[in-house]
């Protein structure tokens, strides 16, 4: 019972301050709120008994790519003159249209289909060793794939902001 | 416990906020920061079917998706800014409508 309740305050959570990142007027205000809400999503899988999901979601997301967009936030600062700069387009309405009916559509399916037999009433814990053998038997060559597709997008990431000598 | 679809409707509404974020944001980190939010929603997803699978013990296949999902978009992440990066420097903004031309 308490943890139906912890659940529903970090599902309301998670949804405001997801929306907080949409909506707020400042791009820091926006990548503070992106911040809660991977935390958010993280305490998430800690519910569903997925701790390793949780950790990597916790050091990856919480402290990496925030860090990385915190920085490209720094470094493109337009605050020359303190002019606002404008975070929604003229085609938000449109967006906003585009999204409701996405929402609309995603809850009415999630709540309408009738999901098969095999799902349980209760989350099931899954132990990290199930998971490392599958990650590298099963899935060894993506996981491979993978790996050189991080090495050759960050190495591409230096190439493309490199300051060149001319500038 | 809560049901499964709880996790889903949550998901859903998660992804159609970073919807609504990559069509109506104008700064291209906002965008970014909204592509997140939906990368986030999906391995939520995954998680979710896969915990509440009732041969559990034997199969993490959505467990590895989250997994490669996470890779992935830590490599999009990586890249997307440095193209913002040099945006930045070529163009002085950091607004995709200024940048439509497909062109240095």
């Amino acid at each position: 019972m308490t943890t139906e309740v912890l659940w529903w305050i970090f599902a309301v959570a998670i949804v405001a301050v997801s929306a907080g990142v949409v909506f707020a007027r400042t791009v820091i205000h926006s990548a503070i709120f992106l911040i809660l809400s991977l935390a958010g999503v993280g305490a998430m899988y800690l519910f569903l008994t997925i701790e390793f999901i949780a950790l990597v979601q916790f050091l990856i997301y919480g402290g990496a790519v925030t860090v990385l967009i915190l920085l490209a936030l720094m470094l493109t600062r337009m605050g020359i003159a303190g002019r606002p700069e404008p975070t929604t387009g003229v085609q938000a309405p449109f967006g906003a249209l585009v999204a409701a009916g996405l929402m609309a559509t995603l809850i009415g399916v999630a709540v309408a289909t009738a999901w098969p037999g095999n799902l349980g009433d209760t989350a099931v814990a899954v132990s990290i060793e199930t998971i490392g053998e599958e990650l590298f038997e099963d899935f060894g060559a993506p996981f491979m794939i993978t790996a050189a597709l991080l090495l050759v997008a960050f190495i591409g990431a230096i190439v493309i902001a490199r300051q060149e000598d001319e500038d | 416990m809560v049901p499964m679809e709880n996790y889903l409707v949550l998901s859903g509404i998660i992804f159609s906020l970073g919807v609504y974020g990559v069509l109506a944001r104008r700064n291209a980190v906002l965008v970014l920061m909204s592509v997140e939010l939906m990368l986030n929603a999906v391995s939520l997803n995954f998680v979710a079917f896969s915990a509440y699978r009732i041969p559990s013990s034997a199969d993490a296949t959505g467990i590895i998706f989250a997994v490669f999902v996470i890779a992935v978009a830590a490599a999009e992440v990586g890249l997307a800014l440095a193209i913002v990066i040099r945006l930045f420097r070529n163009r002085s903004t950091a607004n995709v409508d200024e940048a439509a031309t497909m062109r240095w």
